[in-house]
């Protein structure tokens, strides 16, 4: 236990009391999120507005998928997020095993080059970037949109993957090239394995900063690769406030990325915190 | 196993990457700072003439840019104080109630997966004059006077501040992860030593915690600054960047410059002056305050 762990009982139950007024302030906002997606319409916009559906009705979902590029949408969110996961972690991978195993001066710039193109602003690359997707007969499809969005996502991957293998003791890669190995050997058959809880964080993080991104996919797609941000977006000017089916898609949107948190909590807490606390 | 066939090894790995990223992310770049001295077609295709300075000089005139630029500090101001705030006092709330609170650090983190698009719809309808329910909660508790009482996303003087709130509902833990693991971190004898020398909880805090998570917070402030002054879906789904343009920042403006009001080369040159200033800061404060790695070679 802690060192600041408080042990007196009045002082507990009043800290578990703050805590529960915590968690309410963070919960509230998505359940009535998704309990306003079970109401029906009128109910929705009602003032003075309450929070449990007085009719529990599953016409917004209805509502919401059959309108059109909505069940389209979906499959683009997959299907780029899915291109992007996978693109990333074929580059980074050996890309962060390259940086840690040979320490090299290359390595250190690169890792100091992936730092720097993470705070580049979106919106000066995705300007130029218009115009590039383009020229490459890839603007408005999953693919073009997936190469921007792994932009954002490569100098993220190349940095989690390095601080996974720079915990594997470099004397197992060794040890696998005197077996025989080659190089590419040891990596695949030996590092690898034991890094495979990383390789899962690297790519959650990955996916995740496809699925949930709007600027790139505002710019670079039109009619045929929109993903469902931007088709959540538009709700709002096509058909006024339209927040039932609004709430719906987006509660769909959200919970299995929402059930996803809760299920790999350990691996995205080991995410989050890696390098920030051991830098 | 020479070492010369290690680095050329090594080089061929990292090759891939550094073809994508320079591609991708330096190419666009470069571009970019060459279109900002052009006056741009916005159609595909048309005229572009050479201007020098001036899409520099034009945005440096127009109090948009100037505005923007100032909203965007003081809209990174707003979230990175309020989250520092709110994800200390949570990070000590769950190590003082220690082990058995870790289910509810769980829930916690939750918002973080969220689409900020989402986020920020959802605050909108939380806060939306008339049927919002953050008034007509104020208002039944007896705060405020009526449901449509505050304006938060259309009274100008609010709105930067009301815009901000989905961003800290959605990031907040972060810092609180972050400064969770970091107080975990502090061995339990300086706790126990300052505790027998009669530190009261404020000095604890003032004198031992917070010197002790420097390097944590220094951190966490330098990734979430980052990526609030690059706010833009979270903004655009809640105002638009209005009313009066009160709540829009340089993502939003540039967007809108582009988008809007059709002008790529103007646009290229307020994108430049941002990524710059962004390139500038980030920097300084890694190389005083960070320095990713300097321990590990």
């Amino acid at each position: 236990m802690s060192a600041l762990a408080v042990r007196r009982p009045s002082q507990r139950a009043l800290l578990w009391s703050l805590l529960a007024a915590l968690l309410v302030l963070y919960g509230f906002p998505f359940l009535y999120l998704v309990m306003t997606s079970f109401k029906a319409p009128l109910e929705t916009i009602a003032v003075p507005p309450n929070v449990i559906p007085k009719h529990w009705t599953l016409d917004n979902y209805s509502t919401a998928l059959r309108r059109d590029a909505v069940v389209a949408s979906l499959i683009n969110s997959v299907s780029t997020a899915g291109i992007s996961t996978l693109l990333s972690l074929a580059l980074a991978v050996p890309a962060a095993y390259g940086i840690t195993r040979f320490r090299t001066v290359e390595g250190r710039v690169f890792i100091m080059i992936a730092l720097a193109a993470r705070m580049v602003p979106p919106v000066a690359i995705g300007l130029p970037l218009v115009a590039m997707t383009r020229s490459l007969h890839l603007i408005d499809t999953p693919a073009g949109l997936a190469i921007a969005h792994t932009t954002i996502s490569l100098p993220l991957s190349i940095w989690l993957m390095a601080s996974f293998f720079e915990a594997v003791p470099e004397s197992l890669d060794e040890a696998a090239r005197v077996d025989g190995c080659g190089r590419i050997g040891a990596l695949w058959h030996v590092v690898l394995p034991i890094v495979r809880g990383g390789l899962a964080v690297t790519a959650i993080f990955a996916f995740l900063a496809s699925w949930n991104e709007f600027l790139f996919a505002l710019l670079l797609t039109a009619v045929n690769a929109q993903t469902t941000p931007i088709v959540i977006a538009n709700f709002q000017t096509q058909f006024g406030l339209d927040w039932g089916p609004m709430t719906a898609l987006a509660t769909l949107y959200s919970v299995p990325v929402v059930l996803l948190t809760l299920v790999l909590q350990r691996h995205i807490v080991a995410g989050l915190t890696l390098g920030a606390v051991k830098g | 196993m020479g070492r010369m066939k290690d680095r050329a090894f090594a080089l061929a790995m990292m090759a891939p990457a550094a073809l994508f990223l320079g591609a991708f992310v330096l190419w666009p770049l470069v571009k970019l700072v060459i279109d900002s001295f052009f006056d741009i077609s916005p159609i595909a295709g048309g005229p572009r003439t050479f201007i020098g300075l001036d899409n520099y000089r034009q945005a440096l005139h127009s109090s948009d840019f100037t505005h923007a630029a100032v909203r965007t500090i003081e809209y990174t101001a707003i979230v990175v104080t309020a989250e520092f705030l709110l994800g200390l006092a949570a990070a000590l709330l769950f190590s003082m109630l220690g082990q058995r609170s870790s289910v509810f650090r769980t829930f916690f983190l939750y918002p973080l997966m969220i689409a900020p698009i989402v986020a920020g719809l959802l605050w909108r309808f939380l806060l939306i004059d008339n049927i919002g329910m953050v008034n007509e909660l104020l208002s039944r508790v007896g705060l405020g006077s009526s449901a449509d009482a505050i304006g938060w996303l259309s009274n100008p003087h609010i709105v930067l501040f009301s815009v901000a709130i989905p961003d800290i509902w959605l990031t907040t833990s972060f810092m609180t992860l972050v400064l969770f693991a970091g107080l975990q971190n502090i061995p339990a004898e300086l706790i126990e030593a300052a505790r027998i020398d009669g530190a009261g909880s404020w000095r604890m805090l003032t004198r031992i915690i917070l010197p002790l998570l420097r390097p944590v917070i220094a951190v966490a402030l330098i990734v979430r600054g980052i990526d609030a002054a690059k706010a833009f879906d979270i903004i655009l789904i809640q105002t638009k960047g209005g009313p009066d343009n009160a709540s829009q920042t340089l993502s939003l403006l540039i967007y809108q410059t582009m988008v809007r009001f059709r002008e790529p080369g103007l646009a290229s040159a307020m994108a430049t002056m941002y990524l710059v200033a962004m390139l500038v800061v980030a920097v300084v404060a890694v190389w005083f305050i960070w320095r990713p790695g300097a321990e590990q070679r």
